[in-house]
């Protein structure tokens, strides 16, 4: 058979980029404060780019035009313009019934920028019948705005929370930074100095000896031991031809 | 001038430090008496009602409104939430909410 596969990336329109497409929970004050490089580029929130968000928030007014119905959103961090195209096909007994004033949203879309303004375009929009939900969606905002702005959870990523998406620098699951990236928060000072020699200093495949990191560092061996085993622990360094030779691992 | 878009959540405990803002806050309705409501919010709150607010006793509550010097809070708008609130989740989100203030408001 002759045909040609159909790659699952192929699309009519031809220059959407599905491969980076990405939905991030976010608070309405992140909405505001996103920053947009050049005015067709995706907005970037908390250092990285992202195409599509959700979130939640308290209706405060509604206006309905004929092409689009506009909601102003309040989530306690700010307010913002929603606004829905109204699908003029849709039977009007079979619709779900209207939002009102007051009432809690759960909304997925894209933000626009017109005119200086932000809004955002809505795809979907769903009223929250369980209030927890409100609480979930912030504390979820929270920790994906600690994912990017301080680094995977340490020893918590270890497969829990693969979203393959987000690991873009091959930094594998047990919290190993990449070059330069930062360590877990539990190595203490003389760890991470540990971890920055044996990273920057010239040596050959066997890594660097124990004694030679303290005279390096000007500390006591008991305390380049004691860090040693927390690193090794987190599978920072490994032994290469005894226990106490040690160089970093590297995917 | 304080952020005037956002109502920072809080519970009880955190009230003296919002005196004069406007402010959010999730507790359950341990009193009713005319115009006054008591929450307990982890820690007892005492609520100035408007005319729209209608609140059942045992039922949770959120409430948006200003904090007054006695450290009650004029209550603007009032939202019931029913029986089934997670509290601990309400706690999580006032302690995320002041913990990593930049996602949730500005400082005045």
């Amino acid at each position: 058979m002759g045909g040609s596969q159909q790659g699952s990336q192929d699309s009519p329109g031809g220059s959407r980029t599905y491969g980076k497409d990405t939905l991030r929970p976010v608070t309405i004050k992140q909405i505001i404060d996103a920053v947009q490089p050049h005015p067709d580029s995706d907005f970037k929130i908390d250092g990285s780019e992202l195409t599509q968000i959700t979130f939640v928030g308290q209706i405060n007014s509604i206006s309905t035009q004929t092409t689009n119905t506009a909601y102003k959103v309040d989530d306690g961090t700010g307010l913002i313009e929603v606004k829905q195209w109204i699908d003029s096909d849709a039977d009007a007994s079979t619709a779900k019934p209207r939002p009102k004033e007051g009432e809690y949203l759960r909304v997925f879309g894209r933000i626009k920028a017109f005119n200086n303004k932000r809004h955002v375009g809505a795809h979907l929009i769903r009223p929250i019948t369980d209030y927890n939900e409100v609480n979930y969606h912030l504390l979820e905002a929270t920790a994906v705005h600690l994912y990017f702005t301080r680094g995977p959870p340490e020893g918590a990523a270890n497969g829990v929370k693969n979203e393959g998406g987000m690991f873009v620098d091959g930094g594998v699951s047990n919290g190993a930074p990449a070059k330069g990236g930062k360590l877990p928060a539990k190595i203490t000072g003389v760890g991470r100095k540990v971890y920055e020699l044996l990273q920057s200093e010239p040596q050959n495949n066997e890594g660097l000896h124990v004694n030679m990191i303290a005279q390096k560092l000007g500390v006591p061996s008991n305390e380049v031991f004691k860090a040693g085993d927390v690193l090794l622990g987190e599978g920072l360094i490994y032994t290469t031809v005894d226990d106490e030779t040690w160089a970093v691992l590297e995917y | 001038m304080a952020d005037p878009l956002s109502t920072p959540r809080l519970t009880s405990p955190h009230l003296e430090h919002f005196t004069s803002r406007t402010i959010r806050l999730v507790g359950r309705v341990t009193q009713l008496r005319g115009d006054n409501a008591t929450l307990d919010s982890d820690g007892a709150v005492t609520a100035h009602l408007n005319r729209d607010s209608h609140l059942t006793v045992g039922n949770w509550v959120e409430v948006v409104g200003k904090v007054n010097g006695d450290l009650s809070v004029r209550v603007l708008v009032s939202r019931d939430l029913g029986r089934d609130v997670d509290f601990e989740a309400v706690k999580a989100v006032v302690d995320a909410t002041h913990r990593y203030k930049e996602i949730f408001y500005s400082e005045q």
